[in-house]
C-alpha cells in the first residue's frame, strides 16, 4: 500500500513511516497540513494518516476540504483527543477510522490495511464472501464450510463477516469491539478472546486446515 | 475599592440611591404645588360664585323695586350681618344710602352685564390701635338713575387659610425632602454595604481562601439569593478543587510507583551483562509496563472529563437493548471462567443517557465480578424498573468486600488486591460512580443477598 502520513511531529512520523514500511507498505510524509493536503491531491494514496492538530490547517479542515473536493482517499485520523465526541467529529468530516494517540504499532498497521481494503472492496456489492472453502452467504445469511452448514448467533455471524471481509489482515481486539460491538472502550477481562474461541471452535474445530489464527500481542487473522 | 466610612458614597447602589431620593423629593415637591394650586384655585372660585349670587340677587331688588327696594334689601343684609359680604350704596351724587365705607374706594367700571371683578383693600383702626387691612373683592355698578352700588366679599378669611397652606407646604417640602435624603442615604449604605460583603467574600476567595461563605440574611431578598447561589457555586468549587488535588495526587502516586519500577528495572539490566536476548526481553517487559501507565493515564483522564461533565452526549437510550449486549458479551467468558451467569433484563427499559459511558460503566461491574468470583460461583445481572429509577445491579456469589472498605473501593486507585494479581488500573469503581453521577443517579456498593458476595447497584432516573 501507499500510504501519505500527515503528522508534524518528525519523531511521531519517523515512527510511524517506520512501523508501516516494516509491514511492506510505502510511505510518504508530509508535516504540515496545507502540504499534506496538495500531496494527497496529486498522487493516488491508497491511505491517509491525518494528525488532528497540525500547523497551517488542522486535520479535521484538511479532511473536510479533501471529501468535499471530491478525494475518495479513506483516511485514518490519529490524535491525543481520544473521546467518544472527537471521535464522532472525525468521523463527521469523513474520516473512515479514527486511533487514539498512543497506539500499538500493530494497532495502527492493522487499521491501515482494513482501509485499503475497504476502498478495493467498494465498488460491486458483494454477497458472498470466500476464505478457502469457509464460505458466507450475506443475503441468505449462511455460512458452510466445505459441505457442513455451520450455524452462528447473529453476533458471531457479524464478528465472522468482519473477519472475513478483512481476511489475510491482522485485525486487533479493539477493531473488533469497536466495529463489531460498537463499543469505544477496552474491557479488562478478555472477552473478546472468549468469542473468538467459540467461533474458532465452529467453524475450525472439526477441520484440518485452520483459518482462524491468533497473532500474538496483536490479535487475529482469517487466512486460508 | 478605598476604604473609609464614606467610601460607600462612590458605590453605584449609593448613586443610584441619591438619584432616587432626589426625584422623591422633586415628585413630592410637585404634588404639594399641585395641591397648593388646587385648594387655593377652589377657594377663589367659589368666592367668585358667592360673589356673583349676592349681586345678581341685589340685581333682582333694583329691577322689580327700584331704588326703595335695593335699599330695603341692603339694609336688611347689613343688619343681618350677613357673613363676609361688604356694601355700598351711593345715590348720584356721591351720598352714601346704606354702607359703611367712607366712599367708593374705586370708580364704578361697569355697567349691567359686564361682570367685572375689582380688587382694591380697606383700612379700618384695629382693636389695638394697629391698621387692621382686609382685601377685599368687589363689583362696582353704575345704576340707571347715576348711583353706585358695590357689593364686595372680605379676603381676609380666604386670605388666612391661603397663607395656613402655604406655611404648611413651605414646612412640609423641605422635611420631605431631607427625610428622603435620610431614607436614601441610609438605604443606600444598606445596599453598599450587602453588596460589599459579597465583593469581601469574593476578593477572599480569589486571594486564596475557597472555605470562605458569604453571610446570607433571613430575608430572603435579591441579595440572600444572590448570596446563597455564590454559596453554592463555591461549595462546587471547593470539591472540584479537591477532588482535583486528590486527583493529581493519585495520579502522582500511581505512575510513580510504575515508573519507579521500570527505572529499576533498567537500572538493574543496565549493570548485568547485556546479550541481545535479555535486552529484547528487558525491552518488550518496559514497552508493557509503559503501556500500562499511559492506559492508567487515559483512564484517569477520561474520568476527569466524567467528572467535569465535559464528556458524555445524553440522548434517549434503549437500555434494555444495550443490557442485553452486554450479557451476551460477558457471558462466554464467564461460562470460561466456570461461573454460573444469569441475565435477568426487564424489557422496554429506556432512560436518558450517553450509551458509551453507561456501557462502560456496566462492563467496568461485569469485569470486576468476572475476575473477582472464583470458579463455581455465580453471577447475576439484573435490570429492572424501580419506580422512577432503572436499576441495574450485577451481584455475585464470591469472596465480597469487607462492609468496612465497601465506601472506600469507589475512590480512585483504591484497590484491595494489594498483589495487584489482576490487571487493572483501579479506576472501574470510580468510574461507575462519576458515570452515575453524570446520570443524576447513584451508585452503591453492598454486601450480597444472604451476606455473602457483592452486590453492585447503578440507580438511575428513568425516562418519564
Amino acid at each position: 500500500m501507499h500510504v501519505l502520513v500527515i503528522e508534524d511531529d518528525r519523531e511521531h512520523a519517523d515512527f510511524i513511516e517506520k512501523v508501516l514500511c516494516e509491514a511492506g507498505h510505502s510511505v510518504e510524509t508530509a508535516d504540515d497540513g496545507a502540504g499534506g493536503l496538495s500531496r494527497a491531491r496529486e498522487d493516488q494514496f491508497d491511505a491517509l494518516v491525518v494528525d488532528r492538530m497540525l500547523p497551517k490547517k488542522p486535520g479535521l479542515q484538511l479532511v473536510e476540504e479533501f471529501r468535499n473536493g471530491g478525494g475518495t482517499t479513506p483516511a485514518l485520523f490519529l490524535s491525543a483527543l481520544s473521546d467518544v465526541d472527537n471521535r464522532v467529529e472525525g468521523l463527521q468530516v469523513g474520516a473512515d477510522d479514527y486511533l487514539a494517540k498512543p497506539f500499538a504499532p500493530e494497532e495502527l498497521v492493522a487499521r491501515v490495511e482494513a482501509l485499503g481494503r475497504r476502498q478495493t472492496s467498494g465498488e460491486p456489492p458483494v454477497t458472498v464472501l470466500r476464505v478457502g472453502d469457509l464460505e458466507m452467504d450475506l443475503l441468505g445469511r449462511k455460512v458452510t464450510r466445505g459441505e457442513t452448514k455451520i450455524d452462528l448467533q447473529p453476533r458471531e455471524f457479524k464478528l465472522l463477516e468482519y473477519l472475513m471481509r478483512h481476511a489475510g489482515q491482522t485485525v486487533t481486539r479493539t477493531m473488533l469491539l469497536e466495529k463489531v460491538w460498537n463499543y469505544h472502550f477496552d474491557p479488562q477481562t478478555n472477552v473478546i478472546d472468549v468469542h473468538i474461541s467459540r467461533l474458532r471452535a465452529k467453524i475450525d474445530k472439526e477441520f484440518e486446515q485452520q483459518l482462524l489464527q491468533t497473532v500474538r500481542g496483536a490479535g487475529y487473522c482469517l487466512q486460508a | 475599592m478605598k476604604s473609609g466610612p464614606f467610601a460607600f458614597v462612590r458605590t453605584t447602589t449609593f448613586r443610584l440611591a441619591l438619584v432616587y431620593s432626589i426625584l422623591f423629593a422633586l415628585f413630592s415637591a410637585g404634588l404639594l404645588a399641585y395641591l397648593f394650586q388646587a385648594t387655593v384655585g377652589a377657594m377663589r372660585a367659589e368666592s367668585k360664585t358667592r360673589l356673583e349670587a349676592e349681586f345678581r340677587t341685589l340685581a333682582v331688588a333694583w329691577n322689580t323695586g327700584g331704588p326703595t327696594r335695593l335699599e330695603q334689601s341692603l339694609l336688611e343684609r347689613v343688619l343681618v350681618d350677613l357673613r363676609d359680604f361688604t356694601y355700598q350704596f351711593e345715590d348720584a351724587n356721591g351720598r352714601t344710602i346704606v354702607g359703611d365705607m367712607p366712599n367708593m374706594p374705586v370708580q364704578p367700571l361697569e355697567e349691567f352685564g359686564t361682570p367685572r371683578v375689582v380688587m382694591f383693600e380697606i383700612e379700618r383702626p384695629g382693636p389695638e390701635g394697629g391698621a387692621n387691612i382686609t382685601p377685599i373683592e368687589a363689583r362696582i355698578v353704575k345704576l340707571g338713575d347715576g348711583s353706585v352700588l358695590l357689593v364686595g366679599i372680605k379676603m381676609d378669611e380666604r386670605i388666612r387659610q391661603v397663607n395656613r397652606i402655604t406655611r404648611v407646604v413651605a414646612t412640609a417640602a423641605p422635611i420631605g425632602f431631607l427625610l428622603a435624603l435620610i431614607g436614601g442615604f441610609f438605604s443606600a449604605r444598606y445596599a453598599a454595604h450587602r453588596a460589599e460583603s459579597l465583593t469581601k467574600t469574593a476578593e477572599g476567595v480569589m486571594s486564596g481562601d475557597l472555605s470562605l461563605r458569604a453571610p446570607v440574611g433571613a430575608s430572603g431578598d435579591e441579595f440572600d439569593r444572590l448570596a446563597e447561589n455564590l454559596n453554592a457555586m463555591l461549595e462546587k468549587l471547593e470539591t472540584l478543587m479537591a477532588t482535583t488535588r486528590h486527583a493529581g495526587d493519585s495520579i502522582a502516586h500511581d505512575l510513580r510507583s510504575p515508573l519507579s519500577r521500570l527505572r529499576n528495572q533498567l537500572e538493574a539490566r543496565l549493570r548485568g551483562p547485556i546479550d541481545e536476548v535479555s535486552a529484547r526481553e528487558t525491552l518488550a517487559e518496559t514497552v508493557e509496563e509503559v503501556d500500562r501507565v499511559l492506559a492508567t493515564f487515559n483512564a484517569i483522564l477520561r474520568l476527569s472529563r466524567v467528572h467535569a461533565g465535559a464528556e458524555g452526549t445524553l440522548v434517549d437510550l434503549n437500555l434494555t437493548e444495550l443490557c442485553e449486549e452486554l450479557a451476551e458479551l460477558f457471558e462466554p467468558a464467564c461460562e470460561d471462567a466456570g461461573i454460573a451467569f444469569t441475565a435477568e433484563i426487564s424489557s422496554d427499559l429506556s432512560l436518558v443517557g450517553d450509551r458509551t459511558l453507561l456501557a462502560q460503566a456496566v462492563s467496568n461491574l461485569l469485569d470486576n465480578a468476572v475476575k473477582y468470583t472464583p470458579s463455581g460461583e455465580r453471577i447475576l445481572f439484573v435490570a429492572r424498573r424501580m419506580e422512577a429509577a432503572v436499576e441495574i445491579s450485577v451481584q455475585d456469589t464470591g469472596p465480597g468486600i469487607p462492609t468496612a472498605d465497601l465506601e472506600r473501593v469507589k475512590e480512585r486507585f483504591v484497590r484491595l488486591d494489594e498483589a495487584r494479581t489482576h490487571p487493572g488500573s483501579g479506576l472501574g469503581l470510580a468510574m461507575a460512580d462519576a458515570v452515575a453521577e453524570l446520570h443524576a443517579g447513584a451508585f452503591t456498593l453492598t454486601r450480597g443477598n444472604h451476606d455473602t458476595g457483592l452486590k453492585a447497584t447503578l440507580s438511575l432516573p428513568a425516562k418519564r
